[in-house]
């Protein structure tokens, strides 16, 4: 129990380099300016309500000067209408000889309203503006005055000479001079005004539809842009889990320039990972050092053997010591040297075996793994009865693999292989070149019991077990799946019910070392 | 020229068999009664060793430390006695300890239920309904027992060379059953099943004197080898091992003493957290 | 010590055989030795033997089948098992078909001395062996 926890730290040793490249990812990961989609979200928020706030803003202050131009244009038009009434009255007076004094009311009410609006009126038109406007139309305004004021003083007694009607002909040329000029300069005033309302009115239309189309526009560009932000990290994660899906455990690392929301996603991943590989050692472990306890019966009783032709030999030899002379001696103490060393032999194979390495990844000859395999599995397959063969073509190229994980594999498929056979059969073992170029393959074959139809699709699955509470895992095929794949390999099964199966390792051999012992990190 | 130990689901069914199949054989009878021997040798009170025997550890009984102690007492004095052949045994849990040993024939009876429904109602002074209840959870109640002693469920028919049930087998012919059982050849003892009686009997004896120190051994013996494993700290694992070779090294038998300490990783974790 | 016993020794391992000859000669046994079951059985057909100690996990024709062969051969002959793989099952098979005696690798000669004293005893020609002082014959 004690060994089993100190294996797992020992395989957690071996991860080391795993766990520094994932380290080396996190710093990488972190080590970008942060710039989070809920910081981009709020800018963008921010942005589109100044964006209304200064269209409020601009529309507030063209209403305000809409306001000030339409009561400029009240208090025009009110001056013009007095002023024109005064005309009307004046006209009047020349044409029938009425009254003067309504004229004069009239223009005394255009003062009044430029008076009263004075203040008003600076302030729509500006202090330069109002001084020459306001002055020009005063200046007229009271000309026109002095000139219904003297028609007026002069009416009764002069009504009569003739000097008079030239007097007032020239009056009359004079009031209707300024008279027009007035009118002019309100109805210019007026015109002016209107003008320019009509440009501010078409800006704030404008504006309106302008910030519409800038505002349509920019949710358009923000929406784009975080959509497609948001697809192409789940794009990433969704190749990411494929990728840890099939085996893969090599670090996220970053991929722009800054981070987010989804970089903690990926130190979470990235965590994740790492456990999951150390969990995977675990079972790897956990399950070899089963097939370690499987073998110990198998090596137990096999000692066995040994050790009774010790224990013979060494009491006959106390025995029968006097009796006896040297070259019998020394004949019993080989045999007791002999015998120890098979003892050593026997044990030595399956502590090689159960020896916790951590994960090593070497140039290997399939064929004495293989041969070592059979050898370590011996006594096992002694034990229940069953023949073992090996067979090779020879000359295979090697391959780059961790040897003992190798190792676990190929026992799995025996240990399978010897469960499913009954007393007397035979397993062969085969290591070929495979139909597919630059692999190799082995091939474990024997005549059991087989696999039947329905379950073949499950036998790789972990926890898939046809075996008795106690005899199965299920973990054998689907934990030695795990390493074949790191090997870049593959196994398949060929099965037909009662008549036996047949498994098939394919793995890469080593044409370009370097490459696969990179990827070999991986394991 | 046998062993045959008899467990039944009601204390009362296995002691009239195994008395009948005694008579039977013309075996001598072990029961209950040896525990006035083990309490006399051990000190320790009689009731208790009973609450080892029947009882699962429990927040009120025995502390499990405790329950562990006295069934090794009762290992111990059991063990010694069967090793003088020709004996039926029953009661003393020997069906758990005794695995491996080709001349003991375990037979599990099971008694009639109508019977043990009726001693239940009488005993616990009960209705129908709640007595089956009631042996419904000490059968579960055993259960966890045997497989907090012993790691083995004592219900499972895997465990016995023969499970008569008595529902529908009489008792005579039961004890018919068992007797011509035990005539079989391969019943009969041979110098291996001797040696691993012999060696469970040491075992037994030298685990008795050392779980009075030691609550957490467990002790295997091999012709005069003896083979102890135990738990101890790093700091610890020295003193320990000294204190069990010399208190083993002692008892009668015993020759060479191995000590396997694993290292305890609990008590480890416990500290390295402080 | 009345007459000789006739016992046959059958191993795989040489060794068995080479040491317990003269460790069974001592206690008045003549002993033939055999590694090979096949070779074995010739000569169990061809003499009856008092005893024979007969390993059990052997290539080709295994312990079990040498006991079988031995019992319906003669049924005086009295069947000693050795066995490396030592386990309930095959010692309650190995007494059912007719075993005199089963005894786990590694023994001591003495052990086995013991047996063969038992089943001499069993053959009613008894012969005089007290395990402790067998060296000193
Ligand atoms: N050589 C074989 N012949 C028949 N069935 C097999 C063979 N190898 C594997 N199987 C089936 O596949 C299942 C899963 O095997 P494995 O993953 O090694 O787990 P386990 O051996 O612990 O049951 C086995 O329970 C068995 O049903
Ligand atoms: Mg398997």
């Amino acid at each position: 129990m004690e060994n089993g926890k100190q294996k797992e730290l020992r395989t957690l040793e071996g991860h080391y380099d795993r766990i520094e490249s994932i380290e080396v990812a996190r710093k990488a990961l972190l080590d970008r300016k942060r710039m989070s989609m809920r910081f981009l979200m709020y800018l963008c928020f921010s942005l589109v309500f100044l964006i209304a706030l200064g269209t409020a803003v601009i529309l507030i202050i063209t209403n305000s000067r809409v306001e000030k131009k339409l009561r400029f244009l009240e208090i025009t038009n009110d001056l013009t209408v007095e002023i024109s009434q005064a005309r009307r009255f004046e006209k009047n007076f020349f044409l029938y000889g009425t009254n003067l004094n309504d004229a004069l009311e009239n223009i005394y009410h255009a003062k009044n309203i430029l008076d009263q609006n004075r203040s008003e009126l600076k302030k729509i038109l500006g202090k330069d503006e109002h001084e020459r406007i306001i002055s020009s139309i005063i200046s007229n305004i009271n000309h026109y005055e002095i000139l219904i004021d003297r028609l007026i003083k002069t009416e009764p007694s002069q009504m009569v000479s003739p000097k008079f009607h030239s007097t007032k002909k020239e009056i009359e040329a004079e009031l209707r001079k300024y008279g027009r000029e007035m009118i002019a300069f309100a109805q210019d005033l007026m015109k002016k005004e209107r003008e320019s309302l009509r440009r501010i009115l078409s800006l704030s239309r404008n504006l309106h539809i302008y910030s519409l189309i800038f505002l349509l526009i920019f949710l358009m560009f923000v929406a784009y842009l975080f959509g497609s932000r948001l697809l192409s990290h789940i794009n990433r994660f969704t190749t990411y889990a494929q990728r840890i899906a099939s085996g893969n455990f090599t670090p996220i690392t970053p991929t722009r320039r800054y981070r987010d929301e989804f970089t903690d996603l990926a130190l979470a991943i990235n965590q994740m990972t790492q456990e999951l590989e150390e969990h995977e050692a675990t079972i790897v472990q956990s399950h070899k050092m089963r097939a370690v306890g499987t073998l110990t019966a198998g090596v137990a009783h096999e000692l066995n053997n040994p050790l009774n032709n010790i224990t013979i030999t060494a009491h006959m030899l106390l025995e029968d010591y006097d009796t006896m002379n040297k070259d019998e001696h020394i004949d019993m103490i080989n045999d007791v040297i002999n015998e120890t060393d098979r003892s050593k032999k026997i044990i030595s194979n399956l502590l090689d075996f159960a020896r916790e390495s951590s994960s090593q990844v070497e140039s290997l000859g399939l064929e004495k793994l293989l041969r070592d395999t059979v050898d370590l599995a011996s006594n096992q397959l002694k034990l229940s009865g069953i023949k073992i063969s090996f067979q090779t073509t020879g000359n295979l190229p090697r391959i780059h693999g961790d040897g003992q994980q190798l190792q676990q594999v190929f026992l799995n498929l025996i240990l399978n292989a010897v469960d499913a056979s009954s007393k007397g059969k035979k397993i062969q073992i085969l290591l070929v070149p495979a139909d597919e170029p630059n692999y190799v393959a082995v091939k474990v074959i024997d005549t059991g019991k087989g696999i039947p139809e329905h379950i073949i699709g499950s036998i790789f699955d972990p926890f898939f077990t046809t075996k008795g509470k106690g005899k199965g895992t299920g973990l054998g095929l689907s934990v030695s799946q795990g390493i074949v794949g790191k090997h870049g390999g593959r196994i398949s099964v060929s099965s037909r019910e009662g008549a036996g199966a047949i498994f098939t390792v394919i793995l890469p051999i080593t044409t370009i070392p370097d490459k696969i012992m990179h990827q070999q990190v991986l394991l | 020229m046998s062993i045959i130990i008899i467990a039944s689901d009601s204390y009362k069914t296995g002691r009239e068999i195994s008395e009948k199949v005694a008579e039977a054989a013309g075996y001598a009878c072990m029961d209950r009664e040896l525990l006035k021997s083990v309490s006399e040798k051990y000190n320790a009170p009689e009731g208790k060793l009973i609450r080892a025997l029947e009882k699962p550890p429990s927040f009120m009984g025995l502390t499990s430390k405790l329950r562990n102690l006295y069934l090794a007492y009762i290992q111990e004095v059991t063990l010694s006695r069967l090793l003088e052949d020709n004996v039926v045994c029953h009661g003393l849990a020997a069906h758990l300890y005794i695995l491996g040993v080709s001349h003991a024939l375990k037979v599990r009876i099971l008694s009639d239920p109508e019977r043990l429904i009726s001693e239940m109602t009488a005993q616990e002074n009960v209705a129908r309904k709640k007595a089956i209840n009631l042996i419904k959870k000490r059968k579960a109640l055993r259960k966890r027992w045997s497989i907090a002693c012993f790691n083995m469920d004592e219900n499972e028919p895997s465990g016995y060379d023969l499970v008569i049930s008595l529902s529908q087998i009489e008792p005579d012919e039961a004890v018919k059953t068992v007797v011509d059982t035990v005539g079989y050849r391969k019943f009969k003892p041979m110098t291996y099943s001797i040696k691993c009686l012999k060696d469970k009997e040491l075992a037994g004896r030298v685990r008795a004197v050392l779980m009075k120190n030691f609550s957490d051994v467990k002790v295997q013996a091999n012709g005069s080898t003896v083979i102890v494993e135990t738990r101890a700290l790093k700091r610890d694992k020295q003193k320990k091992t000294e204190a069990i070779k010399k208190l083993a090294g002692e008892i009668k038998d015993v020759g060479i003493v191995e000590v396997h300490v694993f290292k305890d990783i609990f008590r480890q974790a416990v500290e390295s957290d402080r | 010590m009345s007459e000789r016993l006739d016992v046959l020794i059958l191993d795989d391992e040489p060794i068995v055989g080479k040491r317990l000859k003269p460790a069974l000669a001592k206690i008045g046994c003549e002993v033939e030795i055999f590694v090979n079951s096949n070779e074995a059985l010739d000569r169990i057909n061809e003499k009856e033997f008092d005893i024979v100690v007969t390993d059990i996990r052997m290539e080709n024709i295994d312990g079990l089948q040498v006991l079988e062969h031995v019992v319906k051969k003669s049924g005086r002959t009295k069947v000693i098992m050795l066995t490396g793989y030592a386990m309930m099952a095959v010692a309650r098979e190995a007494m059912e078909k007719g075993a005199f005696d089963f005894i786990a690798k590694p023994f001591k000669p003495d052990d086995l001395r013991k047996i063969i004293a038992k089943a001499a005893k069993a053959l009613g020609s008894p012969i005089d062996f007290n395990a402790s002082d067998a060296g000193n014959d």
